[in-house]
């Protein structure tokens, strides 16, 4: 069944199409908000959170790019924005609890590709981490990148190689090892 | 093959098991988005919703121009200045109870202001109404903390507690996220600010109480 006729039976207050359309497009969703959030509870509300503002902007939708590119623009907003409200929430909690402790932390080195690599797609700034999950972790291509977050194929691009200079750089004696 | 090149392609090999995402839970998901479409239907037609938050905002304004009046009789006769002569023939009694009634009230419209606004934390779409609100409240709140009313050390506490709740969602914009909106609900919640003022209210004495 086509995106369109799916909408039409939304929008006419089907809520057996409200499933199909969420059957067919969760997995895709989850996965990515999952890579994003890197935590599966996190990943399960900011999944549902899209859904159900998905559901209620379905009227806006104005049919410019498929669906599933829609609905990942939405679950990318929700995710990066209920990433950034946890960071301030941690950042308050750690100022009220934690501040002695903070100037004497150290990183460790870890020896370990995987481990130091998440670490350090964690650290990249948002933009940079959004395109390098979407197209070499979750394999999306730079139209399909630009078409979810309203850019053009070109920035795409040039986030994704500043995101993995900014990972060479960072794992760069690894490299040397 | 450049050491650029071999590095770049351990990246990759190495970026696939980045945040590697578990099966979904799909129905306990959907369980979740079905809940919140029932409620987003319910809420059909618009305009119903709009009454409680009208309502609440009427009655509040009313009380804090009751406790603004109870305040400036009180803080007259502090004073030892001449008080208006209604207020100033009110016992010191009668002035109590008045402001005991005065913070039920408040307290009250708090409890229906929070409770409404918990249950728009997803929809979000009532932003400036709610900080209007909520400035309101704590203008009340305010007079309240420095009235007699605030003397007593328990309601002092909730007053206190109240307060941090309302600057919170008095300094909300429409352009707020859901996660702003969370973060407050979860304050309110870790301080048990609503089951304490649930407490506090006599049963009914809320007008503004019901469905959103």
């Amino acid at each position: 069944m086509d995106d369109r006729d799916l909408i039409g039976r939304v929008l006419a207050g089907d809520s057996r199409a409200e499933r199909e359309l969420y059957d067919v497009h969760v997995d895709r969703v989850f996965r990515l908000v999952h890579r994003m959030a890197g935590d599966p509870h996190r990943a399960q509300d900011y999944t549902q959170e899209t859904f159900i503002r998905a559901f209620r902007r379905l009227a806006d939708f104005r049919g410019d790019s498929a669906l599933s590119t829609w609905l990942c623009a939405i679950a990318i907003s929700v995710t990066l924005n209920g990433l950034r409200s946890l960071k301030r929430a941690r950042e308050r909690e750690v100022a009220l609890d934690e501040a002695p402790e903070i100037g004497g932390r150290t990183v460790q080195a870890d020896p370990d590709l995987k481990l130091r690599l998440t670490r350090a797609i964690d650290g990249l700034p948002d933009g940079y981490r959004t395109v390098f999950v979407m197209h070499d972790v979750e394999g999306y291509t730079h139209e399909e990148i630009a078409a979810t977050l309203g850019v053009q194929p070109g920035t795409s691009k040039a986030q994704l190689f500043r995101a993995r200079a900014r990972l060479r750089e960072a794992l760069a004696d690894f490299a040397r090892d | 093959m450049t050491d650029e090149d071999q590095l770049d392609e351990s990246l990759r090999a190495a970026a696939r098991d980045y945040h590697t995402p578990p099966e979904p839970p799909r129905e306990a998901m959907w369980r979740a988005i079905e809940a919140a479409r029932r409620l987003d239907r319910a809420r059909r037609p618009g305009p119903r919703r709009w009454v409680p938050w009208a309502a609440a905002a009427t009655a509040l304004l009313a009380a804090g121009i009751g406790i603004g009046r109870l305040s400036t009789s009180h803080m007259a006769a502090g004073a030892g200045g001449a008080a208006p002569a209604a207020a100033g023939t009110a016992s010191p009694r009668v002035n109590q109870t008045a402001y005991r009634m005065a913070t039920v009230e408040h307290l009250g419209q708090s409890e229906a202001f929070l409770t409404l606004f918990r249950a728009s934390v997803r929809s979000g779409s009532q932003e400036r109404l709610a900080s209007a609100t909520a400035r309101q409240l704590l203008a009340t709140n305010r007079l309240l903390l420095d009235s007699p009313a605030g003397q007593d050390r328990r309601t002092r506490l909730l007053l206190e507690d109240l307060e941090l709740v309302l600057a919170e969602i008095a300094q909300l914009t429409p352009q707020a996220t859901a996660g702003d909106r969370e973060l407050i609900r979860e304050g309110m919640e870790r301080g048990g600010v609503l089951s304490r003022l649930r407490t506090v209210v006599p049963a009914g004495a809320t007008p503004t109480r019901g469905d959103l």
